[in-house]
């Protein structure tokens, strides 16, 4: 367990290495707080999947209404990216319906707690008393942060006004007219910051409990705060580093994390995709005879799966991702591999160990290969571009504005010789070089994702190289040699931490978050890169705990 | 000349917050019933990832052409069309994003793209659009007297980026699809079921309820910035929007405005896509008929969709963007992406029989329709968005010459299909977009 002696000393570190250094943390009452830039904080709208465990929270709804919900605008690989999350008519309408089928849905149970106004037959004392109650703890939960007199008033005419919208009394129109219409607040479709309202001369302020309670939720859980961080932001209790920590690591251990956790992995990695768009594709079932696009769901759950166990229950290190010699299938996925794995059953997924001179982690997973594949033959440039983009965060260079025309398919030859072209003809070489030689790597790996021997009788060269990368330069053979050197890869461990700091912050890293990022860097590598440590030390930088008030921050010139 | 309008946005600013507050809007008439002028209608249909471009365009002069083998299938209204040579999407070889991000957000913009993170083949290279789209254009000047100033429908559009949206309000404010053909049959016929009291009630209740939460988002947004600010913005206005729709009276079937039967059909199955683009269009055309919208987008699937086309034929193997970039030499895979073309098509053609078969005034609602089928792309395998494969259908009552094979001399830009399209549609602005590549009408088309 971490101390506080060793965050400080982590903390010195940090400011040793930035010219504005100052006493982190260190509140000297003559300067006031002396907090760094924690960079933009933009209002950030639920994604459908936030939608539908808010709900699950709030009413105990499982119907996951928000699947019906225009799909989240995507940006930088993520869903949850606040620069690109707009607002439709149409998408404004969805939530419209949503709000009224769910108030129709739960307003009767909620009518039930209400006997003032369940047997009243007009807004009388005892049912004004009782519904304004309500409102005030209903808004509290919907809007995740106590609610305001004049707030409770103003949903309280809503009430009143929904009573008598058929002429008489009706107190469970009333109620739904509220549930509706508080389901559609931006204090519920977005998550709205406005601090504690004690900025710092620099224009910089802390969160407010509430908010920060559901800073920490949204991030480990995708979902509102539980009762125990509600009831830690009504005690102010979560301020310190120290508070932060124990929350997150209390989160940590909760099955939702790990739901929050896969989610991070599926959408860093496009695991969606091996369903999706895989389906679309398809196989060649001449090459394939046994290809059934059922296994496909199984391919994504089989490396969501493997993150999952890693992370959670064999608490891994980064590389262990890379070079694990073991994943988990259930029985379809065994006879899919031709592995021997029992106990797995149909539902039961089940750890199997593999030969570790063919398979590395998630790398050798078959979901991802064939997914970086053609019907009928292996794509090690697609391959090489996931690996290149996704994790080692580099972006090639755009191709030119008018391509020249592919190559035709010579399938007497192998898929290495195919590509040589790439190498030869110098308007492909400065793209291709970057993508081809990590991609050809993966060879002894089928279009289907499967380890094979040859290449239609012809032997597998399954040899490559790194280059442009900042630290793991040079030649390897094959998959478990390239995850080798990925696994220890400084680059691969930056770039993970850059990942989670996008999905973490629903925007993309910027200058200013340059002493963030190196908070958390020095976290995971004083935890010998352990994930859940990355994920702890989120919580602690000035990037999670401040924000920036508007017309009070001023970029320094 | 150029008009300058006041967005919904700036109309929104000058009002306050509460579309309420506006007189009670004329209740809704059909446009067969009609006096004077009957209404015209646009349609906008688009494909992805290129044609082929020498099975694209037909051989011969401007009326003397033959059709090609893509457009064979539109040889029954060969009299209807204006096949457009020689047009470049000029404006999307500037500004940010790859070719299929610039193709797709300039597809009905025409202006260059944002700065932003959308990742694309050139990396984080592209926001979204810079500016309103032509249809959007066209609905704040004609959408105002219907029910939905635009309707947007989609055909398993499954990109949530600058490659999947091609409508636009405005700079950065895509308009996305409904892809659901059941969904989008309730949300502007509304539900079949409900009684006339029923459907009275909501609209009651929707009033009090948004005149709300539209204060909530007002009073928020006044105490944001910059973004955040304009992002509540964008939001109150779509919340304007269906507060508008409140005031209008709902559809009133009768005439050759009729319910149609729309089955639960799983929208996302790419081998049901024939089923889900059919129930699409039948949905447009009866919006069209009842008068409910004067604009319409169909979009199917999005730039780089590499969806298998199974159900063209058992050898179709490849995903259509994988087809698309196939080499010219390669016959057997440029044959299979002639046939995916040739079946948009004969979509196309559907589309235009069905706009026949309703009766309007003397002649068929089709008469007062342009159709005007767009792409992000030239050609598939290289990229090209020079010499687009743009073809329009109907005359937008009688302002096109249609029947004709029309192949610019000079330099002609999409620019100047959109400035001929508003000024078909009655919107007199010499200019659409960049006006860098915006000089008057297309010559040569009425």
């Amino acid at each position: 367990m971490k101390t506080t002696a060793a965050r400080s000393v982590a903390w010195g570190a940090v400011a040793s290495l930035l010219v504005a250094a100052s006493s982190c943390g260190g509140e000297d009452p003559d300067e006031g707080i002396s907090i760094g830039d924690p960079g933009p904080s933009p209002l950030r709208r639920l994604t459908r999947l936030e939608y539908n465990n808010a709900v699950f929270q709030i009413f105990g709804d499982t119907s996951q209404p928000a699947l019906a919900f225009a799909p989240e605008e995507t940006a930088l690989g993520f869903n949850n990216q606040a620069s690109a999350l707009v607002v439709s008519p149409l998408l404004a309408e969805q939530f419209l319906t949503a709000a009224e089928n769910l108030a129709v849905k739960h307003s009767p149970t909620i009518l039930a707690t209400l006997a003032s106004c369940a047997n009243a037959t007009s807004l009388d004392g005892g049912c004004t008393t009782q519904s304004q109650a309500w409102i005030r703890s209903f808004g509290k939960e919907v809007f995740r942060r106590p609610m305001a007199d004049d707030e409770v008033t103003e949903w309280f005419a809503v009430f009143s006004d929904g009573t008598a919208l058929d002429g008489g009394f009706d107190a469970l129109s009333g109620v739904e007219l509220v549930v509706a219409g508080m389901l559609q607040s931006p204090h519920f479709l977005y998550r709205v910051e406005f601090g504690r309202n004690e900025p710092n001369a620099e224009g910089i302020d802390e969160l407010s409990p509430h908010e920060m309670a559901t800073r920490l939720s949204f991030l480990f859980w995708n979902s509102p705060p539980d009762r125990i961080l509600i009831d830690a932001a009504d005690a102010d209790e979560l301020r310190t580093p120290e508070q932060l920590e124990q929350q997150a690591r209390r989160l940590l251990r909760a099955p939702r994390a790990r739901e929050a956790v896969r989610n991070f992995h599926r959408q860093w990695l496009e695991l969606e995709k091996v369903t999706e768009v895989l389906a679309g594709i398809g196989k060649d079932t001449e090459m394939f005879p046994d290809y059934d696009p059922d296994i496909l769901p199984l391919l994504q759950q089989e490396t969501e799966g493997f993150f999952e166990f890693a992370v959670f229950d064999a608490d891994a290190t980064l590389d262990t991702l890379f070079t694990a010699p073991f994943t988990i299938v259930n029985q379809p996925l065994a006879e899919f591999y031709g592995f021997d794995a029992p106990g797995a059953t149909e539902e039961q997924f089940v750890r199997v160990e593999l030969d570790p001179a063919r398979y590395s982690g998630f790398l050798t997973q078959a979901g991802l290969l064939a997914l970086y594949a053609k019907p009928n033959r292996t794509s090690p440039v697609h391959r090489g571009k996931f690996v290149r983009e996704r994790l080692l965060c580099q972006i090639p260079p755009p191709p030119p504005d008018v391509v020249p025309e592919a190559p035709d398919v010579d399938i007497s030859q192998t898929t290495r010789q195919q590509l040589e072209q790439h190498k030869t003809d110098p308007l492909c070489s400065s793209c291709h070089q970057m993508l081809d030689p990590l991609g050809l790597g993966f060879e002894h790996f089928d279009a289907m994702g499967r380890w094979r021997d040859d290449e239609n009788g012809l032997p597998i060269d399954a040899s490559g190289e790194f280059i442009a990368t900042t630290d793991i330069d040079g030649a390897f053979n094959g998959v478990v040699e390239f995850g080798a050197a990925m696994g220890g890869s400084q680059q691969v461990r930056d770039c993970v931490t850059t990942q989670w700091f996008r999905f973490a912050h629903g925007r993309g890293e910027t200058d200013a978050d340059d002493e963030s990022l190196a908070l958390v860097r020095e976290a995971f590598a004083r935890s010998e890169f352990r994930i859940q440590e990355l994920l702890v030390a989120l919580t602690q930088t000035h990037a999670f705990r401040y924000r920036r008030v508007p017309g009070q921050w001023e970029e320094e010139q | 000349m150029s008009i300058i309008r006041p967005t919904r946005r700036d109309m929104l600013r000058y009002l306050g917050t509460s579309a309420l507050a506006l007189p009670l809007v004329s209740s809704y008439r059909p446009a067969f019933a009609d006096h004077g002028e009957p209404h015209k209608r646009i349609i906008f249909f688009y494909t992805p990832n290129g044609t082929v471009p020498h099975n694209f365009w037909p051989e011969g002069g401007e009326t003397d052409f033959e059709l090609s083998p893509i457009l064979t299938p539109l040889e029954a209204h060969r009299e209807d069309l204006l096949i457009l040579g020689n047009v470049d999407m000029e404006s999307a070889f500037s500004g940010p994003g790859d070719a299929h991000q610039k193709g797709t957000g300039q597809c009905l913009t025409a202006t260059e793209l944002l700065e932003g993170n959308f990742a694309g083949d050139a990396g984080e290279s592209a926001g979204w659009a810079g500016g309103i789209s032509i249809d959007q254009k066209i609905a704040q000047a004609v959408g105002q007297d219907t029910l939905f100033p635009s309707l947007e429908l989609g055909v398993l559009v499954g990109k949530s980026d600058v490659s999947g949206r091609i409508n636009y309000r405005g700079a950065g404010e895509p308009i996305p699809p409904e892809n659901d053909p059941a969904a989008a049959y309730t949300r502007i016929f509304g539900d079949p079921e409900a009684s006339s009291n029923e459907i009275e009630d909501q609209r009651v209740r929707r009033q009090r309820l948004l005149e709300q939460v539209s204060m909530d988002y007002q009073r928020l947004a006044d105490r944001m910035e910059d973004q955040d600010r304009e992002k509540l913005e964008i939001h109150i206005s779509s919340l304007a929007d269906i507060q508008g729709r409140l005031q209008r009276n709902g559809v009133e079937f009768g005439g050759e405005c009729q319910m149609i039967d729309i089955p639960e059909i799983d929208p996302t199955r790419v081998d049901l896509l024939p089923e889900i683009g059919q129930l699409q269009m039948d949905i447009m055309v009866m919006a069209m008929a009842c008068d409910l919208t004067r604009v319409g987008t169909l979009m199917w699937t999005h730039s780089v969709a590499d969806y298998v086309y199974g159900f063209l034929g058992e050898d179709l193997r490849e995903g259509h963007h994988s087809l698309a970039h196939k080499g010219d030499e390669d016959t057997p895979k440029v044959e299979q992406n002639t046939r995916v073309n040739i079946w948009f098509a004969e979509q196309f053609a559907y589309l235009i029989d069905r706009l026949k078969s309703i009766p309007e005034g003397d002649g068929t609602l089709f008469d007062n329709c342009v159709l005007v089928w767009v792409n992000e792309q030239a050609k598939g395998n290289n990229h090209d968005r020079r010499a687009m494969p743009y073809v329009t259908a109907g005359s937008a009552g009688g302002f096109f010459n249609t029947g004709r094979y029309v192949v610019q001399g000079s330099t002609a830009t999409h620019n100047q299909l959109f400035v001929s399209l508003q000024n078909a549609m009655g919107i007199p602005d010499d200019q659409f977009g960049n006006p860098a590549y915006s000089d008057g009408e297309l010559p040569g088309l009425t």
